[in-house]
């Protein structure tokens, strides 16, 4: 099946040329959303996120895209930084309120090594669906100083320095996934296949 | 799992490679070295622009966004980055993680806060050319070129406060000789601070990446020429590696 991408660009920040490119090789066909407007015309979302928490959802709501988010019925992919601001409640910079469509706190990574945790790491799926299809326990990059604590819709976890974290989450129609797909060589662009494919 | 960063050290629109930082050799162009390298396995790449800053002159973009386009693996640049503004182009054109050093030495260390508390503190990677002196390693701008005044515990030391992500540690002494790792140097500033350390400059051979890692223990080891002359692969040096029990991505 095809469908329509769109990848919400809010902001200074974003990744959204690799992604778009990553979705594209997957055989997806693009569009950037700039406003709550254009939501009618994809039939899936990526939210990305390179930034803070915090700066995040100030972008979102000054383009008036937080009520789009909150409401659609629309698969949604959020990307490390996009992942996290579905959840309640964020703790970089301040204390900062999320989507709250998933059930989640982000908190600092509680782990005795590096942070941030940079690097390729493997997903261990406990709880697989069809974006994680025919990835399990492959190696994805991560690049994050922060971690989704979540207990209720955990589909992967991964180990980092004997510190076990979220590393995607599903609820309904919301995927999130911690790691960086568009950096991952072919287990991404597949991971953008399965969402293209959904 | 310990990265293997592939470094492209450039002078548009060739990658070159410099002895000491100095004397340019050309290898190739920088978008079909980055393919490579990213065809091999490398965990990243990393694009320096190594003339630029000494010259004043702009960040060649065109050049970045060219290399960018080949990879779908983490993409670091830096080389005369002196504006958030530059920044926001680069992450703009597939940049994943900006490289910064002279800049922040010479002009405006703030700069490190303000980009780290915009772009999230992983994007940031401060870039510490070090020459040892007698008892002590002093921090150079402009690829090795000009002296700072600046001690390198003390920079590593401030640039993590101030939000940097991420540290390239990079040898004035060992770069483009072959002859393996500031192995010290690489050690002690792994160990002072809680944020990743990549280290380059000095591999000689697989044996000398194997020494740095069990040595130091940094978070990734970024190497240049030993690729550049088609001496190894990405794929030997993460099987020799594999072969010693030290981990590394498929």
């Amino acid at each position: 099946m095809s469908s329509i991408i769109g990848i919400v660009n809010y902001g200074v920040t974003g990744n959204i040329h690799s992604i778009k490119k990553a979705v594209e090789k997957a055989g997806g066909k693009v569009l950037v959303i700039n406003n709550h407007k254009e939501f009618g015309e994809v039939d899936k979302i990526i939210l990305p996120g390179v930034g803070s928490y915090k700066d995040a959802m100030q972008e979102l709501e000054k383009d008036n895209l937080l009520e789009s988010l909150k409401t659609t019925t629309k698969p949604i992919l959020g990307i490390c930084l996009g992942m996290q601001i579905l959840s309640t409640l964020g703790f970089e910079y301040g204390e900062t309120k999320g989507l709250n469509l998933i059930q989640a706190e982000v908190k600092p990574i509680l782990v005795d090594a590096k942070v941030p945790h940079v690097g390729f790491n493997t997903i261990n799926v406990t709880n697989s669906n069809k974006v994680l299809d025919g990835l399990e326990q492959e190696e994805f990059y991560f690049m994050h100083s922060y971690e989704v604590v979540n207990y209720t819709d955990i589909t992967s976890l991964t180990d980092y320095e004997g510190h076990s974290f979220v590393s995607s989450v599903q609820k309904h129609n919301l995927y999130g996934v911690q790691f960086h797909p568009e950096k991952s060589r072919e287990a991404g662009i597949r991971l953008f296949r399965n969402f293209v494919d959904l | 799992m310990i990265r293997i960063i592939a470094k492209l050290d450039v002078k548009p629109p060739f990658v070159i490679k410099p002895v000491h930082f100095e004397g340019l050799r050309k290898i190739g162009n920088s978008p079909e070295l980055a393919k490579k390298y990213y065809e091999q396995g490398a965990d990243e790449v990393m694009y320096i622009d190594i003339v630029s800053s000494l010259y004043q002159r702009e960040i060649i973009f065109d050049e970045v966004e060219k290399t960018a386009n080949e990879l779908f693996i983490p993409f670091g640049v830096g080389g005369a980055v002196r504006s958030i503004d530059d920044f926001s182009k680069l992450f703009h054109i597939g940049a994943d993680k900006v490289v910064i050093n002279t800049y922040a030495v010479q002009d405006d260390p703030s700069i490190i806060n303000k980009a780290a508390e915009i772009f999230g503190r992983q994007a940031v990677v401060v870039n510490i050319e070090a020459k040892k002196w007698d008892s002590h390693w002093e921090c150079y701008t402009d690829c090795g070129r000009i002296q700072s005044g600046k001690d390198v515990l003390d920079w590593a030391k401030e640039a993590e406060e101030r939000g940097a992500g991420e540290i390239l540690l990079q040898s004035v002494d060992a770069d483009g000789r072959n002859k393996g790792f500031d192995l010290e140097l690489c050690k002690i500033i792994v160990d002072m601070v809680d944020i990743p350390v990549v280290v380059a400059s000095g591999a000689g051979s697989l044996e000398d990446i194997k020494k740095v890692i069990e040595y130091a223990k940094p978070s990734g080891v970024a190497i240049a020429s030993l690729l550049h002359y088609d001496k190894v692969t990405i794929q030997n040096i993460k099987a020799f590696l594999r072969d010693n029990n030290i981990k590394v991505s498929k």
